[in-house]
């Protein structure tokens, strides 16, 4: 029994670690949001709980406040200038749609393309399951460029339509992937006693097989959103006045000085919405709600 | 209720053929247990009949109408699967009213409907359960459940009880029998367990590699198999086959294995020399001790191999000539291994099979 407690201590040891590890980097950005100037850039030492805690950072770029102070002119001069240059309500505001008219739109076409390609058997689907799995093969910077031009001939550039079409295109191919799997764990028994029972193919689909994928639908949700929450590059090349907020972080970094409060600050309350998006979900991220249906 | 009638039924999966032209009639009302070995097209077979899968040639007909075409929801069956599908996101309640939920049936024929086979199944307390908090046995009750609320033509029943445990399948196997009974629906049940084909069925259906072998009553074909296959398909323990040559003995014909000579039956039309499989099952030998016979009586001597007592029976396992060979008697005898004891076979009983062709003689 002692090499059982020692394995328990040791496992609970070693799970701390790796709390800590990837913890760390989250709680220090928090830590910085809420510092003064004075404690980020400190020669002397490393500030780690000893200062007084401001929320000036969040007061300009969550709340919209006025810059305080004009303790440098670098935003003139990297043209984040004028007001509201370091106000991320509107990237939030971008950020949120985008992120949820995305994941939307991604998990209703790769829902019916996955059932399809897990029930129905047709000529070619295992090649056209590789040719979907291949679009991931290319880095969204390898298809940027057309993608630019493509946007801009459709009128779709710099609009919110046109990034949450870019995320779903990058989206589709990881979700039909993942929600093909846990089709897949349904038993075809399933669809055809409802078939039996007088269902058709979408009744199949909508009443019986659907409510037993939830879980599963509800993990790929999450992943989508927070791939397009996280988004960078398209958003970088397909927009110009509508910055969602990794873009816009990015403005904060200038050549002439990063603003590291401002940054941590939003980048803090950047986390908050895909959080309560997890919180919101996370009762269905359970398996085995097919329990019972089959003898396991 | 229905009629279902095969002609000449073919399916193909891509160049390899399942099934062979097969012919078969399933009476109003009857019982029909499609038997054979995994792989021999019957789980197939039944799925044509549900419409779960297409058809490659001749017809399936309900009371003689034509239903190659129609979809498995327009068929107006109902089917047990052997992992029973249940759908795990309902109630017991909700999996047995999902049928007339699309058809929307109104909510008290519904309720009426689900009380009447639940209690039928004895599934009274359990309706607001999901199946995830029922036994193996109550979740195949509630599959059977969902199929007779259906009120359904046809009844299809795909291995249901392979998945319980031996004391619930017997008991199980009553059930379905009993409901039968009481039903009175076409029912076409398909399983590779012999004793659930000849307890439950009215007819029995043999089949093998894509044919049918045989079908008849359960106690034709245990008494009068057809070929091999099925004389040692069905029946438990199974039929002992020795391996003989006809051979003449005094002027009288026998079938001769190395010296040991057994007695055949006299109507049959056999050749000296002839390979024929000897077939008798392990019921139709009288056993006498060798002390007791003290070689007086007629028989053929054996060695006792093993000894299974099962409490109205004794099975003998035991080696005769160097084919191994199964015999019961329901006498208690005192018998060890290694102990000499003559067998006498049951002429009336004894089955004859061609060595070439297998068939019966």
């Amino acid at each position: 029994m002692v090499t059982g407690k020692f394995k328990s201590t040791l496992r609970y040891l070693v799970s701390m670690l790796v709390v800590c590890v990837f913890v760390f980097p989250i709680a220090w950005f928090g830590l910085t949001s809420i510092k003064p100037i004075s404690a980020v850039f400190n020669k002397d030492r490393v500030v780690v709980f000893d200062f007084e805690p401001t929320f000036e950072n969040y007061r300009v770029t969550v709340l919209g406040g006025l810059k305080s102070d004009t303790k440098s002119n670098s935003s003139i001069l990297m043209g984040t200038s004028g007001e509201g240059a370091y106000d991320g309500r509107g990237s939030i505001l971008s950020s949120l749609v985008i992120a949820i008219c995305s994941t939307f739109l991604t998990t209703i076409i790769a829902l019916l393309a996955a059932y399809a390609l897990s029930r129905l058997a047709f000529r070619g689907s295992q090649g056209y399951m590789h040719w979907i799995l291949s679009q991931r093969f290319l880095p969204p910077i390898a298809i940027i460029i057309p993608l630019v031009f493509i946007f801009r001939d459709l009128g779709l550039r710099d609009t919110h339509l046109g990034l949450i079409i870019a995320h779903t295109l990058i989206n589709i191919p990881i979700a039909l992937l993942i929600l093909k799997s846990f089709f897949d764990d349904v038993p075809i028994e399933i669809d055809q006693a409802a078939m039996i029972d007088g269902a058709s193919r979408f009744q199949c689909f909508y009443l019986v097989v659907l409510p037993m994928i939830k879980g599963g639908i509800a993990a790929t949700a999450v992943l989508c959103f927070i791939f397009s929450w996280t988004e960078f590059l398209l958003s970088l090349f397909l927009t110009n006045s509508i910055r969602t907020v990794p873009v816009k972080i990015t403005t904060f970094v200038t050549s002439t000085g990063s603003e590291w409060g401002y940054i941590s600050a939003l980048g803090t309350a950047a986390i908050i919405p895909g959080f309560i998006f997890i919180l919101l979900v996370q009762n269905h991220l359970v398996r085995g709600l097919t329990m019972g249906a089959i003898k396991d | 209720m229905a009629s279902v009638k095969i002609s000449r039924l073919d399916k193909a999966y891509g160049k390899v053929k399942v099934l062979h032209q097969l012919d078969l009639e399933v009476d109003d009302g009857k019982f029909v247990v499609l038997l054979g070995p995994s792989g021999c097209g019957k789980s197939t077979l039944l799925r044509m009949v549900a419409g779960l899968e297409s058809v490659t040639g001749g017809d399936i007909l309900f009371d003689d109408k034509r239903v190659n075409d129609v979809h498995a929801k327009d068929r107006n069956i109902a089917m047990v699967f052997q992992n029973y599908a249940l759908y795990a996101h309902m109630t017991v309640r909700k999996n047995m009213a999902f049928s007339m939920r699309l058809n929307k049936t109104d909510k008290k024929t519904m309720d009426e409907k689900v009380n009447w086979a639940s209690s039928i199944l004895g599934l009274d307390d359990l309706l607001d359960r999901l199946p995830k908090e029922l036994s193996g046995g109550q979740r195949q009750r509630v599959a059977m459940g969902r199929a007779i609320v259906r009120d359904p033509d046809v009844f299809l029943f795909d291995e249901p009880l392979s998945n319980l445990d031996a004391k619930l399948r017997v008991q199980m196997r009553t059930e379905i029998k009993d409901l039968h009974q009481r039903l009175q629906t076409t029912t076409i049940y398909v399983t590779h367990d012999q004793i659930e084909a000849m307890t439950m069925a009215d007819e029995v259906v043999v089949m093998r590699g894509g044919y049918i072998e045989q079908s008849g009553t359960p106690m034709d074909i245990y008494d009068n198999p057809n070929n091999l296959f099925v004389a040692q398909f069905i029946g438990s323990p199974t039929m002992n086959t020795l391996e003989c040559q006809v051979a003449e003995h005094n002027g009288v014909k026998v079938a001769a294995i190395e010296d040991t000579m057994l007695p055949l039956p006299g109507d049959r039309n056999l050749q000296v020399g002839q390979k024929i499989f000897y077939g008798i099952r392990p019921e139709h030998f009288q056993i006498t001790p060798q002390s007791v016979s003290a070689g007086s009586q007629p028989g053929v001597a054996g060695v006792v191999r093993v000894v299974e007592p099962t409490g109205p029976e004794i099975h003998v396992y035991l080696t005769l000539a160097g084919q191994d060979l199964c015999a019961i008697t329901r006498d208690r005898l005192e018998l060890r291994p290694g102990d000499n004891i003559q067998l006498q076979p049951d002429l009336a009983h004894v089955h004859l099979f061609d060595g070439e062709s297998k068939n019966a003689i």
